[in-house]
This record gives C-alpha cells, sequence and structure tokens, in this order.
C-alpha cells in the first residue's frame, strides 16, 4: 500500500507541517473541533439521504479534519490527464451520435455501442449545441504508487461531490484559519462561477439573449439535493422541479410569479429516463412533458444531453485509450485499470476463476452498489456472484483488487491510514475548459475497506492542490 | 421568482406563525392552571383551548378524557397531531428546505436549528413541569427567525410573500379565536357581559398576549365587549388585530404589483376589505351580528387567497 | 396501389384536465413503397407543432394544451400510394444502425420455449430462415382478439397461447434478435378484408437482412408484407411506438379512449 504522507516513518515534505500541526493538536482541542465540524455541517445542512429498505432519512456525511494534499506537479498530471479524457469523451459522444468513425474504423466493437442499453437512439442525429454532450465530468482517480495516478472510473452523466469540495474547505478554513495562513493552497471556491461560465458558452441554437441558466432537482428527497441547491445559490440561478416548467408549442417555460419566462439552459440533475415522460419513461412525475422535443427543436439545451451516459459505461472504459488515441492524437496520459468484460467469453472464465482475487462490478451500477470485493467476500457471496456471472454476463466487469493510498484520520488519539480516492470536476464548455484545482477527496472510514462511497460509510476531507 | 418558490416561502411563514399561535394559546391554559379555583372549573377552559385551535375532534379520536397533561402534549408533540407545534415546525422547514437559496443562510439555520432542536424537548415521557421552559424556547425561536428576517433578508419580492404568510395566517388565527369564544365557548349569549364571558376575554386576550396592550390602549377600565371587538379587529395599535394583519397584507401585496408593475385582483380585493374594516365601528358589527361578520370575513379572506394562488402561485400566463 | 386512411381517435375526460400534452407518431412513412398522395391531421382542441424528423424518419407532431374541457379528437386523413418490393422498405431516410435492434427489450425477452420454437438453426439462406422464423412465430400461439393487453410481452403470450398482432410481432422479434438478426415493431394500417380484420392499427416486423435491407414479415398472416400494408413508426417493441402518446398533469379524473378507422382501396380510375 502506498502511504501518501509517510515515507515509511517519515513525513513526506508536503506533509511535514501538517504532521506537526496535527501531532502538537491536543486531544481535547481536537474533540471539540470535531463537534463544531460537525455541528457547521448541521446547520447549513449539507446532508445527504440514504436509501434503503428502512428508511431514507437525512445523515451527515462524515468529515475527517485530516487534509489530503497534493504537490502541484502531480496536480499538473491530474489536470492533463482528466482534460484529456473530458475531450475525449465528448468527441466519442459526438461521433457515436451521427457517424460513428470510431466503430467503422474498428477500434470498438460495434455491439458494445449500438447493444448497449445506454446508447439512445432517440439522441442518434440530434444537433447538439456546440457539439458538448457532457460538460461536466467528475473522474474517480486513484494511486497504488508513488510513480502514478491511474482512473477508476468517469461520470459524465450527473457526477455529485462538488459541494463537498468546496464546502469542506469552507469549514476548514473556519475552524482553522491558521492553516491557511502558512500553507500556500490553491482557493476552489470559483467553481460555481467557472460552472455558470462553462453553460453559459452552451446556450441553444435559438436564443438570441442573455441565456437564462436553471438547475433541475428531483427534489428535496434526492440523495444529493443539497448539493443542487448550494449550486443553484453559489451561481445564482434558479434551482427548479419538473412541475416548474412548462412547454408550450415545443419552447420551455418556467412559472414564475410574473408568469411564464422561457429558460434556455437546463443543468438536468435528473436520469435521462426521467426528464421528460412523452419521449421516455412515461410513468416520470419528476420530468417535463415535452421537453426533448423542446430540445430536439433547438429551443433549450439539456446538460449533460440525453444519451452521455454511454462514455462512462464500465464495458466503454476499457477501451478509453484506444477513444483517446482515435479523437485526439495523442498517448494517454493517466493510465487506466486492467478491466475485464465477462461478456466476452475467454475473460468471463478468467473471472470465474480468479473471483477471489478481483473486484466485480455491474455494467451500469454505480455508487457501490451490486460490488464483489473478491478477496474478503464470503464463500456464499461469491457463489451468489458466480451464480450472476453466468447467467447474464453482459452485465459483469471485473479488475484487479487495487491497494489504493492511503492518508490518515483522526482516529481516537492518534492518526491511522485509510483509503482514499480522488474526484476532480473538469468543466467543458463552447472553447472552453476549467478544472479547479482540487476535487473531493473520499476516504474509506472503516479499516482496510477500500469502498469510499458516501452511501457506503465512506467520509470526506478537504484536498488542498499545492501553489508551490 | 419561481412561482414554486413564493409559494413556499408563504407557507413556511404560515407555519412559523401557526407554530407560535400555538404556543400562545398553551400558555394560556398554563396561566389558567395557575389561577386557583375559578368558578367553573379549570376543565372547562382546557377544553376551550382545543376548540380555540380547532383540534377538539382530532384530540377526541386519540384520547378519550380532558387532561391537561394530554392536551399539553397533544398540542405540542403527539405525532397524531398534525397541527401539532412539533407538526408546524416540521412543516415549516420542509417548505423552506425547498426553497433552501431564496433565504439567507442565516435564516435558513435559524429555522433548521429549530426544527432539530424540537426533539430536545419532545422527551420520551411528557413532563408537563417543562412547559414553561418548552414554550418560552419556542416563542424565542420565532422572534429570532423573524428578527433574523428583517436583519438578513433582502427586502425583495421573497420577503413579500413571507410577510403575507405571517399576516394571512395571524388575521385567520385571530378572526377564528373570536369566532370561537362567542360561538362555540359561552353557553348562551345570556352570559355575555358575564363574568364568566369576562374571564374568557381576558384569557383570549392573553392568547393573543394582548392582554397588557389592551390595558394600555383603554385604560384600567373594565373588560368589556365592544372595547374587545375594537380591539382585536379594529385596532391599528395592537399587533395581533384583524386590521393590522389586513394593513399589513396590503402594504405588502402593494408593493408587490409595485416590484412587478402590474396590479391585479388580489390586491384590489384585499384593498376593499381593507377599506370596509376602516368605515367599520364595533357597534356595527355588533348589529351585524359577530359570528356573520367573522365567517364573512374568514370567507373572503379564503378568496383572497385563490387569487393570490392564481397571480403568483400557479405561474401560467392567460 | 392506392389506399386512404380514415383514422380518428377520441379522449374524453370525466373533469377538466389542467394540462395535456399530447406527441403523435401517426404520419404515415415516405419511402419508395409508400408515396404519400395527401394526408391531413387534426386536432380537435390545440395546434399541431411539427418536431423535427427523427433517426428513424419518424414526422411527429406535438400539441400542448391548457384547461382542456371538451374531448380531444385527432383525425388523420391520407392517400397513399403504395407498391410492393417483394416485402423490402426501401428509401427510408433513416440513420439508426440496424445493430441497435439486436438487443432483445422488456417485451421481447425470450423464453424456452420461445427458444425452442425454431429447431432447424441452418442459417445459409438469410431470407428463407427469417420466413422459417415467421412461420414458426405464426404457429406459436392462437389468434383470440382481446385476449393481450399493451403491458403483454412474448413471454406472456407464448404461456398463454394466444394473442393479437402486437404479441406474434413480439415473438417474431425475440426469435430473430436471438438468431442473431435486428428487428424490429412496426405499426401501421393493413387494407384487410379476410376474417381476423381488425377494426385497428396493425403491427408486423422488420427484420434486416444483410444485402436487402429491412424486410417486412407479418406473423399475424405468416407472411411478407405487400402493397395493402401502410407503414407508419417503428421501435424495439410495442411500447416505443405508440400513435398517440398524450400526459397529463394534475389530473385525477378518468380517461375514456374510442377509436375509429376505415381503411379503404381507391378503385383506379
Amino acid at each position: 500500500m502506498y502511504n501518501e504522507v509517510f515515507d515509511k516513518k517519515t513525513p513526506r515534505k508536503a506533509y511535514q507541517d501538517i504532521i506537526t500541526w496535527a501531532n502538537s493538536l491536543p486531544y481535547n482541542t481536537l474533540i471539540k473541533k470535531k463537534a463544531e465540524a460537525e455541528n457547521l455541517f448541521k446547520k447549513i445542512g449539507i446532508t445527504f439521504s440514504v436509501y434503503n429498505n428502512f428508511d431514507s432519512s437525512e445523515r451527515l456525511i462524515p468529515f475527517d479534519m485530516f487534509p489530503r494534499i497534493i504537490t502541484k506537479l502531480e496536480w499538473l498530471e491530474i489536470q492533463d490527464g482528466v482534460t484529456q479524457r473530458a475531450l475525449a469523451i465528448n468527441a466519442f459522444l459526438r461521433d457515436i451520435y451521427n457517424k460513428c468513425e470510431i466503430v467503422k474504423a474498428k477500434k470498438i466493437p460495434a455491439d458494445l455501442i449500438y447493444m448497449n442499453p445506454a446508447y439512445e437512439i432517440k439522441m442518434v442525429g440530434v444537433k447538439v449545441p456546440h457539439n458538448i454532450y457532457s460538460p461536466i465530468i467528475g473522474t474517480d482517480i486513484i494511486r497504488t504508487d508513488i510513480k502514478s495516478f491511474k482512473v477508476l472510473e468517469d461520470n459524465c452523466r450527473t457526477p455529485s461531490g462538488v459541494s463537498y469540495m468546496i464546502e469542506n474547505r469552507e469549514i476548514m478554513m473556519r475552524m482553522f484559519p491558521e492553516l491557511f495562513e502558512k500553507n500556500n493552497i490553491e482557493p476552489v471556491e470559483n467553481y460555481s462561477s467557472y460552472l455558470n461560465d462553462t453553460l453559459k458558452s452552451l446556450a441553444p441554437k435559438k436564443c438570441d439573449n442573455d441565456p437564462k441558466i436553471v438547475i433541475l432537482t428531483p427534489g428535496p428527497l434526492n440523495s444529493a439535493y443539497y448539493e443542487h441547491s448550494y449550486l443553484a445559490d453559489t451561481m445564482g440561478v434558479e434551482l427548479v422541479q419538473g412541475s416548474d416548467l412548462i412547454v408550450e408549442k415545443n419552447i420551455t417555460y418556467m412559472r414564475t410569479t410574473q408568469g411564464m419566462q422561457k429558460v434556455d439552459i437546463i443543468y438536468r440533475r435528473i436520469d435521462d429516463d426521467f426528464i421528460d415522460p412523452i419521449s421516455f419513461n412515461e410513468n416520470s412525475v419528476i420530468g417535463v412533458p415535452g421537453l426533448f422535443h423542446s430540445y430536439k427543436s433547438g429551443y433549450v439545451n439539456i446538460c449533460s444531453a440525453p444519451g452521455s451516459g454511454i462514455a462512462d459505461d464500465k464495458a466503454i472504459y476499457a477501451y478509453m485509450p484506444e477513444i483517446i488515441r482515435f479523437y485526439l492524437g495523442e498517448e494517454p496520459k493517466l493510465s487506466g485499470i486492467k478491466t475485464w468484460r465477462c461478456s466476452k467469453t475467454a475473460d468471463k472464465n478468467y473471472v470465474l476463476n480468479h473471483l477471489d482475487k478481483l473486484v466485480v462490478k455491474e455494467v451500469h451500477g454505480s455508487g457501490g452498489y451490486g460490488m464483489l470485493i473478491g478477496n474478503s467476500a464470503s464463500k456464499s457471496k461469491l457463489n451468489v456472484f458466480k451464480k450472476k456471472i453466468s447467467n447474464n454476463p453482459n452485465n459483469y466487469i471485473a479488475q484487479p483488487i487495487l491497494d489504493l493510498s492511503s492518508v490518515p484520520i483522526f482516529k481516537n488519539k492518534s492518526l491511522s491510514p485509510r483509503h482514499v480516492d480522488l474526484r476532480p470536476f473538469t468543466l467543458i464548455g463552447n472553447r472552453k475548459r476549467k478544472l479547479v484545482p482540487g476535487g473531493l477527496t473520499r476516504v474509506a472510514l472503516k479499516e482496510g475497506s477500500l469502498v469510499v462511497n458516501s452511501s457506503q460509510g465512506g467520509g470526506v476531507k478537504d484536498t488542498w492542490v499545492l501553489k508551490n | 421568482m419561481l412561482s414554486r418558490t413564493a409559494e413556499n416561502l408563504y407557507w413556511t411563514a404560515r407555519y412559523i406563525e401557526r407554530a407560535d399561535s400555538i404556543a400562545r394559546l398553551l400558555e394560556v391554559a398554563y396561566r389558567i392552571h395557575l389561577i386557583p379555583n375559578t368558578s367553573e372549573g379549570y376543565l372547562n377552559e382546557w377544553e376551550s383551548i382545543l376548540s380555540a385551535a380547532g383540534i377538539k375532534e382530532s384530540y377526541l379520536n386519540n384520547y378519550k378524557e380532558i387532561s391537561k397533561n394530554k392536551i399539553e402534549y397533544f398540542l405540542l408533540f403527539d405525532p397524531n397531531n398534525s397541527s401539532s407545534v412539533k407538526a408546524c415546525i416540521e412543516s415549516a422547514r420542509n417548505n423552506l428546505k425547498m426553497v433552501r437559496t431564496a433565504v439567507t443562510l442565516e435564516v435558513w439555520n435559524t429555522v433548521n436549528t429549530w426544527y432539530h432542536e424540537i426533539d430536545k424537548y419532545d422527551t420520551e415521557k411528557y413532563d408537563t413541569k417543562n412547559l414553561p421552559m418548552t414554550l418560552d424556547w419556542i416563542k424565542k425561536q420565532v422572534n429570532l427567525i423573524k428578527g433574523t428576517i428583517n436583519n438578513t433578508q433582502l427586502i425583495n419580492d421573497g420577503f413579500d410573500f413571507i410577510y403575507l404568510g405571517i399576516f394571512y395566517e395571524r388575521a385567520d388565527f385571530t378572526a377564528r379565536i373570536i369566532d370561537v369564544k362567542y360561538y362555540i365557548l359561552l353557553p348562551s349569549s345570556s352570559y355575555v357581559g358575564t363574568q364568566v364571558d369576562n374571564f374568557q376575554w381576558s384569557i383570549m386576550l392573553r392568547s393573543v398576549s394582548a392582554y397588557r396592550g389592551f390595558k394600555w390602549a383603554y385604560g384600567n377600565s373594565q373588560i368589556d365587549y365592544t372595547k374587545i371587538i375594537d380591539f382585536l379587529i379594529l385596532s391599528e395599535l395592537c399587533p395581533r388585530s384583524i386590521f393590522y394583519a389586513l394593513d399589513k397584507i396590503q402594504h405588502h401585496l402593494g408593493r408587490l404589483t409595485k416590484f412587478y408593475k402590474s396590479d391585479n385582483k388580489a390586491h384590489r380585493n384585499i384593498k376593499a376589505i381593507h377599506r370596509g374594516l376602516i368605515n367599520s365601528s364595533a357597534d356595527e358589527i355588533i348589529e351585524f351580528g359577530l359570528h356573520e361578520f367573522l365567517t364573512k370575513f374568514i370567507d373572503d379572506m379564503s378568496t383572497t387567497y385563490s387569487d393570490l394562488e392564481e397571480v403568483y402561485f400557479l405561474g401560467i400566463d392567460k | 396501389m392506392i389506399i386512404k386512411i380514415n383514422y380518428k381517435t377520441t379522449y374524453k375526460f370525466t373533469s377538466h384536465v389542467p394540462r395535456l400534452v399530447q406527441s403523435l407518431n401517426i404520419y404515415p412513412t415516405e419511402c419508395k413503397n409508400q408515396k404519400l398522395i395527401d394526408c391531413d391531421i387534426r386536432a380537435s382542441q390545440g395546434k399541431l407543432e411539427e418536431n423535427p424528423v427523427d433517426a428513424l424518419g419518424h414526422k411527429t407532431f406535438n400539441i400542448y394544451i391548457k384547461n382542456l374541457v371538451e374531448p380531444q379528437t385527432i383525425t388523420m386523413k391520407s392517400t397513399v400510394e403504395t407498391k410492393d418490393y417483394s416485402g423490402v422498405l426501401k428509401g427510408l431516410n433513416e440513420s439508426v444502425h440496424p445493430s441497435c435492434f439486436l438487443r432483445q427489450s422488456n417485451l421481447t425477452k425470450p423464453n424456452t420455449k420461445i427458444i425452442n420454437l425454431v429447431k432447424n438453426t441452418n442459417k445459409k439462406d438469410s431470407v428463407e430462415f427469417c420466413h422459417r422464423l415467421n412461420n414458426a412465430a405464426a404457429d406459436s400461439i392462437m389468434y383470440l382478439s382481446g385476449s393481450t393487453n399493451i403491458f403483454t410481452s412474448a413471454i406472456n403470450a407464448i404461456e398463454q397461447g394466444s394473442g393479437v398482432c402486437q404479441d406474434f410481432s413480439h415473438i417474431l422479434i425475440s426469435l430473430a434478435r436471438l438468431h442473431n438478426f435486428p428487428a424490429r415493431y412496426v405499426n401501421g394500417f393493413l387494407l384487410d378484408d379476410s376474417e381476423i380484420a381488425e377494426n385497428d392499427t396493425h403491427a408486423w416486423v422488420e427484420i434486416y437482412i444483410n444485402n436487402l435491407g429491412w424486410v417486412g414479415f407479418d406473423p399475424c398472416h405468416k407472411r411478407c408484407i405487400n402493397d395493402t400494408y401502410i407503414r407508419v413508426g417503428c421501435g424495439y417493441d410495442f411500447s416505443y411506438t405508440p400513435m398517440i402518446k398524450g400526459v397529463k398533469s394534475n389530473y385525477n379524473g378518468e380517461e375514456y379512449m374510442s377509436k375509429e378507422l376505415v381503411v379503404q382501396a381507391q378503385s383506379s380510375q
């Protein structure tokens, strides 16, 4: 395991000050600060909802006060790598919904696109404003050794977590201002204005005014509702629900105290299937009837475009190096992780025979649900997965069990290492790219655990990118 | 502003005001309890509190007997009572959560804290000893919220919708409480002006926190029917009077019509009701019939609410 | 052949509908097999908004109505000159890759009974093989009007042993996809004077055969399509191709629908 903070017993350079600080912190101060932080989170209302069979109550996302530090050099590597991926993903989406050159060039198997449930045939040939399908991409990055960062997953539908990135910083600055005087830390609070600029650059064809942006949320019961309202607030745009929007004559409006007002750009945080009961799932009550036709008619832009999800499909993931080479003519700057696709017989057999050494994921799953970590699973769970994979191989991929790098958390009176990942957020606008220096560091709070998802007992940390 | 935002702000404010009203009612009950041995016995008065809050039926569906302890619990916390103080706080907070960004962080914090902390008072076994402390805390929070709204909110259309909510609720509550007093509480009209009547009036005045105010406004004279009607319905001095609430509603609707540069029937109809109150006297109301007057008033207000809904909360062009 | 279609659907509501959005996919396909001499689509309430033609060649219209009290009647009258190319669809401007229709959808998933319908899997002659599939589907269930509903899947139909054109089509699609032939659900109208004539729209299947393109098979009538068929729309299965789709907002009442359809050959003069 790569320890990001300690090289054997000595702290690495970037962490020296913070280790000194952490060690000098009296235990009772720590307890007090921890309570204070929790109180702040609770007061501001940063909660997330957990869906299970029993309740969907609001919980606080556990916050650990020991920061995660990324040096400038490390950041440049990440920045170049994720930007490259984001550009390639958008080029890929444009291609597969139009000319499909990558398939014709046989760089990717046709079935993987055409038979993919995430490939939306309603989007074929649709004119997408400025050809940007997925303007906001969250890339999950892990580190297994000192040399390199690796991409674990791309999230190009509606990645969440960016509000935690900003609020974690806010809270750290309030509690430990002295840390920020000493260290040269890149600010992250510009994200909202970058997002606003990015979306604004993506006005649809039939918009000749200053574009009106709204954020479309499923509502307060959604697990990321706090984030939706945070972004709307800091961007100065309306947070709307499906019922606030109406389409008339294929033009999209919102209902206001002054009557109907035209809407030009929708940053939607609703899944494809639910955005419009006329064109998609007719049982959706959180969508807007007629919205997709309004979109196709060029009156409104929907970000991300319906059908973008295919680009973060776990089966497509294995082809990302090819995708980058094909569209950008460059070598991938960040490597990916060896992936077995169970839809291929040879791969499936390998996976079935090495189940205890692999992580198995559902192709369309997310949030750490429906996942198997072979080495820590019980015999019966392994058998369940064996059956599942045999019955429906197309639905599974497998990857080696990766030893994620670690950063310590405050545990009782000492520091104790825990596995982490990193999710930076790339913004792709019309001839604009922006990346806030920072990201969301998720941490597995259980000792030895590799699952960092907040829905599965993960926590978060403030992430510092150093200026030099 | 989004129509839904306006509507949610309006209802947030109504629920905050309602929680406050119920807490004040309970305080009245508590005071009665401290006054030794009234001629009618206190159970009757406890029952009257339920009537005044409009939840007697719902209480009797849940409990067989009128008991001080149970009524307190019912009004404050009982999950079976959809208009308990706790339920009001929850509704206020949930409405506000939907439009979290329409208020300042400070306003949200006060409401959210109120919501999270009410549980501290809702102990496993209800203890009546905690009542004064609980009521104090609830009222203090309401004042804190209103103060925070005044001090931190932008004085824009959202501010007006909040105040419309507060004063629609107040007008409604005051009208209801006067009506209950005369229509339900007094055994028959022959009791008007008797000791029972006057005693009940002093309770009602207290319930709207106007007992002292009344004494100041009318000198230390005997409480009498006409003066009370004048004070609770027509006075511009009493912050709980119907006229005062109407005056504020008219003010905020007027601001909205200026803000949006278009007049509408909600504003026109409120102006008409307001004018009607200015031109009324307590004697005229008594002659018309207090109950009839209040019923008409409540009806008129509900019509203006429909107007408000149509003009601002639906958000659809005609 | 020249065919006249007169299609009418009426929706009645028990109380006022605050908002109704409808999408009409009833414009007959324009391609070499079908020349539209005229086509008139009307709605008794609301105005038709024409949508951009989609990648499957559908020309659709949306209607946005508020405060609907009266019944809504949609009519489509059209005169179409049809031509038979031995069942092959020609000249449709579409851009969706045929392989997209290899994926089984909810209503077409096979079970063992469906898998076992075709024993001889010799695919040397694709056309002949597809006819074999069509015949197998045709013989798999009994035609029984009203025996199924809009939620009936291929599996449901084969289990109960009966169905209507929609169910025959789902079984054929299931079979074709199973054998790696892209297949899609097609709805439209049929000039029909046979016993099993339905006074309703008809459904059949298009199977993609290399070097030929999309070929129409009608398992319900155990044949390839010809110039008595008028094609309107296509999709993965029945649920993707409604002729009229409507969404009501804030409505709690009931809805009643009635359909009238006349398909006639115009005597050549």
